[in-house]
């Protein structure tokens, strides 16, 4: 692929897309000091190296990379070249902005993405927890980003509806890569048990099957038999048993209202938190903090 | 609420608290199975010797799974619940308030963070008088190590700290009302006298408190009182049922495997695992290698655990599996498992030390770690899965031997998902040269529950009748040949064991460096 350099606000290229800040192909055939300082961005960053070695630092980890490999930087990340200088080589990048709000707690898209809400907060949940920030030999992101390449040069009829498309794609591609190469088939209970710390880092998240499926990198299907299976629960009753479980912890605190309470547990109303809560317990929420806080000793 | 239907339809249902998951069970009164349902709970390590279970996770997987198994099996089919029995792994600690509010999670068996403490106490005088009064060997395991770290790293709460609980002894607070640990679970907290069946004085002392801050001290027949209302109300349970404090899951295992007289003894492999003895006296060691834990007074559960089970093959079957065609852990390790049949007894001069998580009985030795020894060109992928099993059940029988050099034994009964794989059975029978009864009732921490109930409702005249009630299925014979095969590879792997002490210090030593 030729060189080019396509900036926001410099490029008219990028006019139509004020999420994508940069995207260039970059053949770096000497070393140039101070080419690459550590540094945190608010955008997510991705690299695709096309040839040569580079010697980076992400998240103060030393990563050698190779032709083939895709690097994600997400917003917050420091990242780097070792030695502070971009390695000699060719490699394509393209930098997305996510929504403002969604920093550093999730990762957002914005309004360009073809994708509905809950895709993409799936997708948004992968790229958080995934423990490495490299995917190895992803030849099919190189088709991705050279589409969009001759999108952006060529500006056919519904140019940007097809990059935004590509864009989805190449996350979706991402999402996939990185959730079978968080969980294989061989651990699901570490699967699980994952899953579940994020569950309860998120409580008042509201959580769909969907969702919880693609943490594990499982269709639904597998994943609620599978669930099932091992813990003896649906994935749902399962998430159930962890909300009243931390209602529970919170009741006992005698500083917390109980509407909160059901909100920061995940239940849409103090309503419907206190029927589960009563099937489940046989205590209303009120009763159970009253016969656990004042008087134990009946 | 429901109508009871006395003409006999009436059922025991057993409650099991375990490691990873809460099991439920219910038997008709002649100790057939009615059905059975579980749920799993996760267990937490924020640091990597903790190791953590939520309280409020554990009891309301309880109560979620009690209630519908009771909807779905039980109510349903016009049965009437005469008796819950309890029973639950040992060795947790769950602090509590004066509102009986826990502070944080609860630590379980696993846990190691109280290793300087054990060390500490290990080996001294007044460690080995703690040994000899409570029957506990001196390890983070224990309570007694446990509530020993609090005090010196959790001051403030520990100050604080209206109860030291056990899991148990919380869940049934939760449910009757009542403070309450059976001699059982307080036989393997290190604080207990196992002669006089109290708290020991010194053991207190040295973890620096009184009896008070501990449940109040009952038999595995008593029963703390009714189900709260709320509860009768919600599980459609009756005030009249009996609720059972019960015992723990290794003296349970022993019962219900009927492993209650001279001559027998129990093997019980999950993901860890022990082997058991029961008799009516305690089985010291000078070298504090055995535990003694009390089912009811005149009864001593004595043996010793392992922690190298199940768990060390499920781990082999991840790293070696095939998991192209295999959908699952289950069927790779069935396949290996097949495979390792291919290979002759011995594995062809392969030996395996299967001490990847270091070792309880009878080495002791936290630092161990595993190794295949004696490697040539000609050894295949199968020739180290066979290596793998053999040196697990090497290790159970090098705990047996231990054993046999206070106890005569006959014949051994075996239990647990990886000891009852016909393959292990078989080969527990070649190594230890005796005959293998596997019990009927696969679970035998449940069916040991039901058969406490039971005896407490004069079903059985006494624990010795309702032992003799359990029936051996499947009997596995030695092979002499094989035996004599075994014998020879078990010398090496015993020298192995206690020749590499020096070097598996120095390997753990440079692992927990370069962590």
């Amino acid at each position: 692929m030729k060189e080019f350099l396509l900036q926001k606000g410099y490029d008219e290229e990028l006019q139509q897309f004020a999420h994508i800040t940069e995207f260039a192909v970059k053949k770096n055939s000497s070393v140039q000091l101070n080419s690459l300082n550590e540094d945190c961005t608010n955008n997510i960053r991705i690299y695709y190296i096309i040839d040569g070695k580079y010697e980076w630092n992400i998240r103060d980890k030393e990563y050698i990379l190779y032709p083939g490999d895709l690097i994600i930087i997400q917003p917050g990340h420091k990242f780097g070249g070792q030695k502070g200088v971009m390695d000699r080589g060719t490699l394509c990048w393209i930098y997305v902005e996510l929504e403002k709000a969604s920093i550093p707690e999730n990762i957002l898209f914005g309004n360009w993405s073809c994708l509905p809400k809950k895709e993409l907060s799936a997708i948004g949940k992968i790229l958080k927890l995934s423990s490495s920030p490299v995917i190895s030999k992803v030849k099919e992101v190189e088709r991705i980003l050279f589409a969009i390449r001759h999108e952006l040069f060529h500006q056919q009829i519904a140019y940007i509806t097809r990059v935004n498309q590509l864009i989805d794609e190449m996350f979706i591609l991402i999402a996939r890569k990185l959730s079978l190469q968080n969980n294989t088939q061989r651990d699901f209970p570490k699967s699980f048990l994952t899953l579940e710390e994020e569950l309860r880092k998120n409580l008042s998240n509201q959580w769909t099957v969907e969702d919880m499926a693609a943490l594990v990198g499982l269709g639904t299907t597998a994943f609620t038999e599978k669930v099932k299976n091992y813990s003896g629960f649906s994935p749902l009753n399962y998430l159930i048993t962890i909300r009243i479980s931390e209602a529970m912890r919170l009741l006992r605190r005698n500083d917390l209202n109980i509407t909160d309470i059901a909100l920061d547990t995940g239940f849409y109303s103090s309503q419907h938190f206190s029927t589960t809560f009563k099937k489940l317990t046989g205590y209303t929420p009120s009763n159970f903090r009253k016969k656990n806080i004042s008087n134990e000793k009946d | 609420m429901r109508k009871t239907n006395h003409k006999g339809k009436d059922c025991i249902i057993t409650i099991e608290l375990g490691t990873n998951a809460v099991r439920i069970f219910a038997f008709d009164l002649k100790g057939a199975l009615i059905g059975f349902s579980k749920g799993t709970y996760p267990t937490f390590h924020p640091q990597p010797d903790y190791s953590e279970q939520d309280p409020e996770q554990l009891f309301i997987t309880m109560l979620y799974v009690l209630k519908n198994f009771l909807t779905e099996k039980i109510h349903s089919e016009n049965y009437t619940v005469v008796t819950i029995c309890f029973s639950a792994s040992m060795h947790s600690v769950l602090p509590i308030d004066i509102n009986g509010v826990p502070f944080g999670n609860a630590i379980t068996w696993a846990d190691n963070r109280g290793k300087n403490e054990a060390n500490a106490l290990k080996n001294t005088a007044l460690g080995k008088k703690i040994y000899n009064a409570t029957g506990t060997p001196i390890h983070p395991m224990s309570p007694l190590i446990k509530i020993t770290w609090l005090k010196n790293n959790d001051k403030v709460n520990f100050k604080k700290t209206f109860k030291f609980l056990s899991i148990k002894s919380y869940i049934i607070q939760q449910l009757t009302g009542k403070y309450v640990i059976d001699h059982s679970i307080a036989s393997a907290t290190g604080l207990f006298n196992i002669h006089n069946m109290d708290w020991d004085p010194d053991a207190l002392a040295y973890a620096g408190i009184t009896a008070d801050k501990l449940p109040d001290l009952v038999t595995v027949f008593h029963s703390p009182g009714k189900l709260r209302k709320e509860y009768q109300t919600s599980l459609g349970l009756s005030a009249q049922v009996k609720i059972l404090t019960g015992s723990s899951d290794g003296c349970l295992a022993a019962l219900g495997a009927g492993v209650w007289s001279e001559g027998k003894a129990t093997i019980t492999i999950e993901d860890s695992g022990a082997m058991r003895v029961v008799g009516k006296k305690v089985m010291q060691d000078e070298k504090e290698r055995f535990f003694n834990y009390v089912l009811t007074a005149d009864y001593f559960v004595s043996g010793g655990p392992t922690n190298n089970g199940g768990v060390i093959f499920e781990w082999l079957a991840r790293q070696f599996g095939d998991f192209k065609n295999a959908y699952d852990i289950e069927t790779c390790m069935e396949e290996l498992i097949n495979d390792a049949t291919k290979v002759a007894a011995g594995a062809d001069g392969l030996l395996f030390l299967p001490y990847l998580l270091g070792e309880r009985a009878p080495i002791w030795n936290a630092n161990a770690r595993g190794c295949f020894f004696g490697i040539n060109i000609k050894h295949e992928q199968k020739h180290f899965v066979r290596a793998a099993i053999e040196g697990i059940l090497y290790e159970i029988y090098s705990i047996g031997k231990t054993i046999e050099e206070h106890r005569h034994i006959k014949t051994l009964s075996v239990n647990g998902s990886f000891a009852t794989i016909p393959f292990c059975s078989q080969l527990i029978a070649d190594i230890f040269n005796k005959p293998v009864g596997v019990s009927k009732n696969i679970n035998s921490v449940s069916l040991g529950a039901f058969l406490l109930s039971a005896t407490e409702m004069g079903i059985y005249k006494n624990l010795d009748a309702a032992a003799k009630s359990v029936v051996l299925e499947e009997t596995f014979t030695p092979n002499k040949l094989n035996h004599a095969l075994y014998k020879k590879y078990f010398e090496i792997f015993e020298r192995l064991s206690s020749k590499f002490a020096e070097e598996f210090e120095a390997i753990a030593n440079l692992q927990q460096e370069n962590r």
